[in-house]
């Protein structure tokens, strides 16, 4: 145990499963103190029952007087906010020509205003406690397109901005922020609808695809183990940067 | 146990500076370090200051047999190779066209030419290992253009360039390929640019430095990026370049 993050304290979104449940434990196993949020309570229940120390939140990010809450419950829990991670995000499978306006809403209220907000309240906590870390959970879909997730990507590529945003603005206090652009990984939003994908692009075989373009699918503890380092003081000059972490699919051009 | 015990690490560039500070951290992790370097003397005192994990050899990147040679060194040192941290590079700081045909070959030769052989020379001892690695010291001059640094940012995309097409072709061997791309560092390198940049853009350079990145870099903050692309915490990063600069290439102003 490295204790990257000893006494740090944290607030994951989307935590209570999958990538955000991941970078939790990571967080937590080198001594973070968590808060695990999530829009079920159940699942943020679960995941905080097993972090020592840890407390559990709902928080529907949507939601601007939720989110002011979350950040508030973490410093009344933990006395401060050190890092937050903004990584809720959900995604649905349909062509541009074909979404509805409540569809691109539904992404983009949770997947780029969630964020938006979770840096807005993050921020004076930060400020006030003299520093901190955000790691916003983008995408390499934020670069280049895959078809059918046009919302998706587009509210990415809307994170990938205001990071750097945040960065410039508030370096001055001492607080980094920067992105982790990941290709797709085993408990994201893609593999669990690769056959929607197969069927509306007329591909035999999704899985051949990705391993042709990263080799395999990604694991969400490696996703988290570049989100402890980006959270850590062993990163103290990265600010505003996008980390892609995609196996070489953005490397190539084939 | 420390976290790079048991690594076998080859750094070119090493004597001084940025490599250096690569060095020195991988000592402190318990990795085993070999120091190339063009000045061979002082890769030798950098090594003999690191005490017994840390070995020598003199090495000009730009030589075939040079590389070949360190490589063989370190795997008759250590036993063998995992970590190749391609460092070694040289500046030029002056108007694109004020540059010599001279000054531009010898420039890509270090920066580019010796990042390729680097690659060329220590792939096979780096798949034999089952752990390998490569980090290639780019820059933010391989992302952004800047005035008088034309050839060194040419150089520095090429990085890039050859870091990603070496991470897709060498992919199938389990090999990792990524770079680095550090903002203006607190360097020698950066003290000699000074007083050019000053005249050309016409603003102190403390005041230049505070806008675009508040403060210098450490070379410890990029030894840092390096040994975690190093290390298995990076075990899906392959082909990416990752920049750090205080936030320099995040705002246009």
């Amino acid at each position: 145990m490295k204790n990257l993050l000893q006494d740090k304290v944290a607030i994951v979104t989307g935590a209570g499963k999958g990538l955000g449940e991941a970078v939790a434990r990571a967080y937590a196993a080198q001594g973070a103190k968590l808060v695990v949020s999530d829009l079920d309570p159940a699942a943020a229940r679960r995941v905080a029952d097993a972090l020592p120390g840890a407390i559990a939140v709902p928080c529907d990010v949507r939601e601007p007087l939720e989110v002011e809450a979350l950040v508030e419950a973490a410093v009344e829990a933990h006395g401060r906010l050190d890092i937050m991670v903004p990584n809720a995000g959900v995604a649905s499978v349909v062509p541009l020509a074909q979404m509805s306006y409540a569809q691109w809403r539904e992404v983009l209220s949770v997947n780029l205003d969630g964020v938006f907000l979770c840096i807005r309240y993050a921020a004076p906590a930060m400020i006030a406690a003299g520093g901190g870390a955000i790691v916003t959970m983008a995408s390499i879909t934020a670069q280049a397109a895959v078809p059918l997730i046009g919302h998706y990507a587009a509210a990415k590529a809307g994170v990938v901005s205001l990071t750097q945003t945040a960065s410039v603005e508030l370096r001055a206090h001492h607080i980094r922020v920067n992105a982790i652009l990941p290709g797709f990984i085993d408990t994201d939003m893609v593999k669990p609808r690769k056959a929607e994908f197969e069927k509306m692009l007329g591909l035999p075989d999704f899985d051949a695809l990705v391993v042709q373009k990263q080799g395999r699918y990604g694991t969400a503890e490696e996703v988290a183990k570049l989100a402890v380092f980006l959270a850590s003081p062993r990163a103290a000059f990265s600010n505003g940067a996008v980390h892609v972490l995609d196996g070489g699919t953005r490397a190539s051009l084939l | 146990m420390p976290e790079l015990q048991g690594r076998k690490a080859l750094i070119t560039g090493a004597a001084q500076g940025i490599g250096l500070a690569i060095a020195e951290l991988f000592v402190e992790r318990g990795a085993q370090v070999m120091l190339a370097d063009i000045d061979g003397p002082g890769a030798q005192r950098a090594a003999d200051t690191l005490g017994p994990q840390a070995r020598a050899v003199r090495c000009d990147v730009t030589s075939a047999a040079d590389m070949q040679a360190a490589v063989d060194a370190t795997v008759a040192a250590f036993g063998s190779l995992d970590t190749l941290v391609n460092n070694a590079g040289i500046e030029i700081v002056k108007p694109l066209f004020e540059q010599s045909e001279e000054e531009f070959d010898r420039l890509m030769a270090i920066n580019v030419k010796g990042v390729f052989l680097g690659m060329k020379h220590a792939l096979g001892a780096l798949v034999a290992s089952g752990r390998g690695s490569i980090v290639n010291m780019s820059s933010l001059a391989g992302v952004g253009g800047a005035p008088l640094f034309g050839s060194y940012c040419a150089s520095k995309a090429a990085v890039i360039q050859l870091t990603r097409v070496a991470a897709v072709e060498l992919r199938p061997t389990g090999l990792r390929i990524n770079a680095v791309c550090p903002g203006f560092i607190g360097t020698a390198m950066v003290d000699r640019l000074v007083p050019t940049v000053e005249a050309a853009v016409g603003v102190p350079w403390d005041t230049l430095v505070a806008l675009k990145q508040q403060r210098l870099g450490t070379v410890l903050e990029v030894a840092e990026m390096v040994a975690f692309l190093a290390s298995d915490d990076a075990s899906w990063t392959t082909g990416s370049h990752y920049v750090l600069d205080g936030g320099l290439s995040a705002s246009l102003l």
